[in-house]
């Protein structure tokens, strides 16, 4: 799986990462036992500190995304929890989505189909992966 | 903790008149990054000649590995690794000369790691320093800093002057190098993108003094900028929780607060009686601007 952080982005490279794989799990790119790279290996691939990369798979480990096997790495939870405040998150989400929809002078249809092009998107890098 | 650095009330200027640091402490823990940052003239590289005993302060204390590195400085020295902002090599000498020149002082000097970084930088060891480009030269200033494996590794704006992509290569061997040793770094950078890379905590100097104090993660999470239309009410503003700082820009008034966005801009708008206010987080480098950028 590919990662990109942007150091003047919005969010702290620690989040970045963080919303990289949760994307990444939830379209179903990453799977359930999937092995993801050492925390010291990315650091070294996305050239941050390793501790920034070790606070991302610490926070998503204690959300029970990802799992930890001593000795044998850190791998995708067999079973992902749903996010929590989850209603609340899609809200905003969806807030955000329609007031951009809005702004650009369409609405509700501009925004379901915005809503169905990432669905085949992630469909795609889906059947890209073979899976 | 063991303290690596600690710095207790450092006064220190060059004219009588006007002191650049005005009391600075921090300290600093066992494999800790720092980033130290500031305007020009914010007194950065005066405190890295601090730590490095090669200025006196004129009043507080520096300890490095909790010994004085004026009255001690082979204790100190034998520990630190050093790379200054305009670091004079030797221009006549080859590369091989420099190096075994610091293969002589240092008693634990690593020959293996020497010759790795070597060909890692892709240095040739035959060449003389003033054919070196800038990149190679302070390629050649970290090798010489970093092969006695030092506990402390102090970089004076190790990026001056460099080319993106050699700021690049610099920086993946200083990651590489946090990875395998687990070394401590203070860093001086005004390349914030670099700052936020390498992470850690950030000290901001300003007027003297440390102006923020804190784990860059948290700055980037905690803090956020409102943008106000006008000055009126400003002092009101001062007075809301979360205020650290604020400035008068051309397009209005910009605060600095601590807290989430939502949260503080709704504080703004009942303070002010407006809902013209627009809040975000920041990064590092809009940060910076706002706590030390011109104050009209």
């Amino acid at each position: 799986m590919q990662l990109f952080v942007n150091p003047a982005g919005e969010l702290s490279i620690y989040r970045q990462i963080m919303r990289q794989i949760t994307e990444a799990i939830a379209s179903r790119r990453l799977q359930p036992g999937d092995k993801l790279p050492s925390h010291r290996d990315l650091a070294e691939q996305l050239v941050i500190a390793p501790l920034t990369v070790k606070k991302a798979y610490d926070e998503l480990e204690a959300s029970g995304y990802i799992e930890t096997q001593r000795g044998r790495g850190t791998f995708v939870s067999s079973s992902v929890p749903p996010p929590p405040s989850g209603d609340q998150q899609l809200r905003d989400a969806a807030r955000n989505l329609l007031s951009i929809a809005l702004l650009s002078g369409g609405g509700m249809p501009e925004a379901v189909q915005a809503l169905h092009q990432v669905e085949q998107e992630m469909r795609n890098a889906r059947s890209e992966r073979g899976a | 903790m063991n303290t690596v650095l600690q710095f207790e009330n450092i006064v220190r200027g060059y004219k009588k008149t006007e002191n650049v640091l005005n009391g600075v402490s921090f300290r600093m823990g066992p494999g800790e990054i720092l980033g130290l940052l500031g305007r020009n003239g914010a007194g950065k590289t005066t405190l890295i000649r601090i730590a490095m005993g090669m200025l006196y302060p004129a009043s507080g204390r520096v300890s490095v590995f909790g010994h004085s590195p004026t009255l001690d400085p082979v204790a100190v020295k034998s520990r630190i690794g050093y790379v200054a902002e305009d670091q004079v090599l030797p221009p006549g000498a080859t590369l091989r000369e420099l190096t075994a020149f610091h293969a002589s002082l240092f008693r634990n000097w690593d020959a293996a790691l020497e010759r790795e970084l070597t060909e890692r930088f892709a240095l040739r060891p035959a060449d003389k320093i003033k054919n070196l480009s800038k990149g190679q030269a302070r390629q050649a200033a970290l090798i010489c800093a970093l092969c006695h494996r030092p506990e402390l590794l102090i970089l004076d704006e190790p990026a001056g002057g460099l080319d993106p992509a050699a700021r690049r290569e610099f920086l993946e061997a200083s990651i590489q190098l946090l990875n395998r040793e687990g070394t401590a770094i203070l860093f001086s950078s005004h390349h914030m993108s670099d700052v936020e890379r390498l992470g850690g905590r950030v000290v901001l100097l300003d007027g003297g003094r440390v102006l923020l104090d804190e784990e860059l993660d948290n700055l980037r999470d905690d803090v956020c900028v409102a943008l106000a239309p006008s000055a009126a009410g400003n002092l009101k503003l001062e007075a809301l929780p979360g205020y650290l700082r604020s400035r008068h820009a051309q397009d209005g008034w910009h605060g600095v607060f601590r807290g989430e966005p939502a949260e503080v801009s709704r504080r703004i708008q009942t303070a002010l009686g407006s809902n013209n206010i627009q809040c975000s987080r920041v990064p590092l480098e809009e940060l910076f601007v706002e706590m030390v950028g011109g104050r009209q």
